[in-house]
């Protein structure tokens, strides 16, 4: 067994597994309880993005109250999903990858275990005020102030957790995932508070308001769900198939391009908009050379996958977490393009955007989180997933409901761009050529809602440690007595 | 990189250029304009709104309209902002200024609202079109607003504000509908939204 | 309790974890079978990656040259390169049918209303009126001094008689009164040439002396001037108050020329 550069000699294989199992279990409570809370967004997330899918079909759907007017409810989705779904998945796994990467239990885990309670707290009075009316109508930021103070607070601690964590670590090598993980923890409480006082707090002249906004915005995408994504991938895909990463240099280059040019992204929201013309051209700038990073990690994830790509059929972490990963490139380059103004000018203000977002949060990061669940949660549970039939219709539920979804807006969007630019035809008419495709999208919110209700019955059966005990994980194949493939190593 | 100072110091720089340019530049730049006196006419430009108009942008924020609708009109040959008549010039920082929050919107699920005040300057229009909206612009997916609005009893005349819907939204024999107090508000914002004014870094263009 | 886990011997974590009612095999199962945790290589970055992304760095500096508007922070429109500094858009003449119509709107509407008809017996209409079109007797010159210095005493206009007072405007700038003058000149029907500043600047100037409103009769007694008519030119008749307005020059001159003042 080849021992890690990391590691002082003296620990033995052994040893390291002992440690593992002890990080593991210092793990359980905060993991289990950020991941609960997760999917227990993400279902109400998806309820209510469902919702607001049915009422651009059917605009007199539920609209005789003030409460799930559209203009409510498709916020109350995108906060459920980005801070109740996404982030708590996200803070779930991060600290179980900071445990076993930092090789120290988990200290301090009533910090997470409170974080995690105020965390919920915020989102719940975030999303009731949202639906109440006390939105604030600030795309990212909608949550009045008496919310996003508990979710700051809630970022504090877990800021706070991670520096200790990272303090205490075994000295030696700090692996790329641990650099994306210690930066999305800075990063984010420095963005959430800024952002908030300056427009939610203490509100600064208009004029200003939009730059940052979006600098917000756009960096909650780059600098804290990105990282977290490509930590996971990062950590997950060497270790299940056993290969180390193709090119530590690479790594390094990646991190720091994104580091640099992420952040200067969010102007590119604004393209035309009000705002000095130097500021839209450094972000149109910044974000063509997101090519950089983006390229470069996916060289790497590639090339240390290459010749092993029949794993994904057999094991769902590497699944969902390829797809995530190949969908991060993907995004990311359908961004680039994007921001160019000669190309903005027929997507902006159109559901390309929208496409463009749900193929990042969803395509990226929900899938590459769905793979770290799936092989985190037996570790911390102490239990196998207990049936692979259902991991197969969640996977294929979801991936075959994103990849519509992001077709039919992607396509329906560009329609209507093309026909707001052409001043003869009447604004009406652009809308009209959406409306099939809005149809086609409540479709695939169904497909999706589907596969999250499967992937919540299946995480329930498995917290209560239902079925036979497994001795093997569970894999694609396995309840058909399909063998894995040997890898090439 | 095996030194975590390396790693925070770089993460901090990094970042902190990005505060420099997105949000430090903006707030220095554009978040402390004051307004200007129009030479010709007088005028304060851009001009304060009303009470009733600032209790409707909050309305507007708690409606949500931001999610359909934006606020922007888009460079001259960009777009075909101007061409559709969405405003005599392109909107710049100052527009803004008296606005809290902004709503530059991102989707045009519904045409931009820039100068809707100067193209729909009728009160009356905005109540018809709040309460009925697939009726006043068929084919339109806007939900009704007609939670904003009440329906009472005649007491001896109609009421002045009381407001005309077309079937199949009008009153029964003997009621009325009327705004209440937000629907008043959010219509005062919506008739102040006008734009058309110059500016020094935005003057009208020539003919 | 286990105070640093990685210096821990493997008997001493064997029997904590025991402790703890955990045994190794039985409970992480998982653990076991786990692959080692992840390493670097370190393969090069390929050289076509460099090169491609040196290539991009350089595009971003000639972008940035181009459409950043001199990085003027009133400058928004990336299109538009100002690298002479002084910022703000190039300004093109101001449009008067839409800065006349604000004037108007913000000085006369109260006497003359927005329709131009003015108020029956109250205030003469502009809308058709011989006085704004240069009809009649009237001429170009007539209306820039009535701006100016005002207007008092019975006045026909249109076939009614008007008694009010008109005040002077002689506080607003040359091309406000000329900018207000086009527009009335070119709204509600009316078509007539426009009127400049300069027009403005020069009557002004002849007219300096000028300290009450103008009567019906005294402008009668003013030859009219009409800057951009194709008739010959009439001859000059002085008279005192008032001057002569810009002479039009000898008859010798082609009937088609403008005067040369105009």
């Amino acid at each position: 067994m080849s021992a890690t550069l990391a590691h002082p000699s003296t620990v033995t294989p052994e040893m390291e597994k002992a440690q593992r199992a002890l990080i593991d279990e210092s793990t359980r409570v905060p993991v289990i309880l950020f991941y609960g809370s997760a999917i227990f967004w993400l279902l109400i997330g998806t309820l209510f993005a469902l919702l607001a899918s049915f009422k651009m079909n059917a605009p007199t759907f539920l609209d005789q109250w003030s409460w799930l007017t559209f203009g409510r409810v498709r916020p109350a989705h995108l906060n459920a999903v980005a801070y109740g779904w996404a982030s708590a998945a996200g803070i779930g796994t991060a600290l179980w990858l900071m445990a076993r990467l930092c090789r120290t239990p988990l200290r301090y885990s009533k910090l997470l275990i409170s974080a995690a309670i105020f965390w919920n707290i915020g989102v719940l009075l975030g999303i009731l005020g949202i639906l109440s009316g006390d939105g604030r109508s600030i795309e990212w930021l909608e949550f009045p102030n008496y919310a996003s103070f508990m979710l700051f607070v809630a970022f504090g601690l877990i800021a706070v957790w991670a520096i200790l964590m990272f303090r205490f670590r075994e000295p030696g090598h700090i692996y790329v995932s641990q650099w994306y993980l210690l930066a999305a923890f800075l990063w984010f409480p420095w963005l959430y508070s800024t952002a908030n006082i300056l427009l939610n707090f203490q509100p600064i002249q208009g004029g200003a308001q939009g730059a940052v906004n979006w600098w917000y915005g756009h960096n909650a995408l780059g600098l804290w769900f990105t990282p977290i994504g490509l930590a996971t991938a990062y950590y997950l895909i060497p270790k299940v198939l056993g290969r180390p990463i193709h090119s530590y240099y690479l790594s390094i280059l990646g991190f720091w391009s994104l580091a640099l040019f992420y952040s200067w992204n969010g102007m590119h929201h604004l393209i035309g908009g009000p705002f000095p013309a130097w500021l839209i051209s450094a972000s149109v700038v910044a974000s063509v050379m997101m090519f950089i990073p983006v390229i470069t990690t996916a060289i790497n994830h590639h090339m240390t996958v290459r010749g092993n790509f029949q794993a994904l059929k057999w094991s769902p972490t590497l699944r969902f977490t390829v797809f995530g990963a190949m969908c991060y490139t993907l995004a990311s380059v359908q961004g680039s393009f994007m921001a160019i103004p000669s190309l903005n000018v027929v997507t902006h203000f159109t559901h390309y955007t929208v496409g463009h977002a749900h193929l990042g949060l969803y395509a990226f990061f929900t899938m590459i989180m769905f793979g770290a669940m799936y092989y985190i949660l037996p570790r911390v549970v102490g239990w196998e997933w207990p049936s692979a039939r259902l991991i197969r219709w969640h996977f294929w539920l979801v991936a075959i409901g994103i990849g519509m979804m992001v077709v039919v807006l992607t396509l329906g969007g560009l329609l209507q761009g093309l026909a707001l630019l052409d001043p003869e035809i009447t604004f009406m008419a652009s809308l009209d050529y959406t409306k099939p495709w809005l149809f086609l999208r409540s479709v695939s919110g169904l497909l999706l809602t589907a596969g999250h209700i499967v992937f919540a019955v299946s995480f329930t059966l498995l917290l209560l440690k239902t079925g036979a005990t497994r001795t093997e994980p569970t894999l694609f194949g396995s309840d058909q007595g399909r063998q894995p493939e040997p890898l090439n190593v | 990189m095996n030194r975590m100072p390396v790693i925070v110091i770089g993460v901090f720089l990094t970042f902190f250029s990005s505060w420099l340019g997105l949000v430090a530049y903006p707030y220095f730049n554009l978040g402390r304009y004051t307004p200007v006196v129009d030479e010709n006419t007088g005028d304060i430009n851009p001009p304060p709104l009303s009470g009733l108009a600032e209790r409707g942008q909050q309305v507007y924020a708690s409606a949500g309209c931001v999610y359909c609708h934006s606020q922007q009109v888009r460079q001259v040959g960009y777009g075909s902002d101007l061409e559709r008549g969405w405003g005599s010039r392109p909107t710049v920082a100052r527009d803004y200024m008296r606005e809290s929050p902004v709503f530059l919107g991102t989707m045009r699920t519904g045409p931009d609202l820039a100068n809707i005040g100067a193209r729909q300057p009728s009160a009356m229009w905005h109540h018809q079109h709040l309460y009925q909206p697939a009726v006043v612009s068929p084919g339109s997916i806007m939900p009704s607003y007609r939670y904003l609005y009440e329906t009472r009893q005649i007491e001896g005349q109609r009421s002045a504000e009381a407001i005309d819907l077309l079937p199949p939204d009008n009153p029964p024999e003997g009621y009325e509908i009327v705004p209440t107090y937000e629907a008043e508000a959010l219509v005062a914002y919506l008739t102040s939204l006008n734009r058309n004014y110059p500016l020094p870094e935005a003057p009208e263009p020539p003919q | 309790m286990i105070d640093d886990p990685h210096k821990a011997g493997s008997d001493e974590l064997q029997s904590h974890l025991e402790g703890e009612g955990l045994n190794v095999r039985d409970v992480h199962g998982a653990i076991l079978r786990e692959k080692d945790d992840p390493r670097d290589g370190y393969e090069p970055i390929p050289l076509w990656l460099v090169s491609a992304f040196m290539a991009l760095v350089f595009w971003a500096g000639a972008y940035l040259s181009f459409y950043s508007g001199g990085f003027q922070a009133d400058v928004f429109d990336p299109v538009q390169v100002s690298w002479a500094g002084g910022g703000a858009a190039v300004k093109g003449p101001p449009d008067p049918m839409v800065v006349g119509k604000r004037l108007f709107t913000a000085n006369c509407v109260a006497c003359h209303q927005p329709t131009g008809q003015g108020v029956a017996g109250q205030f003469p209409p502009l809308a058709g009126s011989e006085w704004v079109l240069a009809g009649d007797w009237h001429g170009d010159n007539h209306l820039i001094r009535i701006l100016l210095h005002g207007l008092q005493g019975p006045v026909q206009v249109k076939g009614s008689t008007y008694n009010g007072a008109m005040a002077p405007w002689k506080q607003l700038k040359d091309e406000q009164i000329a900018m207000i003058l086009t527009y009335i000149r070119n709204e509600w029907g009316n078509s007539a040439p426009p009127i400049t500043a300069e027009q403005v600047a020069k009557v002004r100037e002849e007219t300096a002396g000028q300290t009450e409103p103008y009567t019906q009769t005294q402008l009668q007694a003013i030859p009219a001037v009409k800057y951009e008519s194709a008739a010959p030119p009439a001859p000059e008749v002085q008279t005192a108050p008032g001057g002569g307005d810009v002479a039009p020059p000898a008859p010798a001159q082609p009937p088609s020329a403008t005067p040369a003042a105009a």
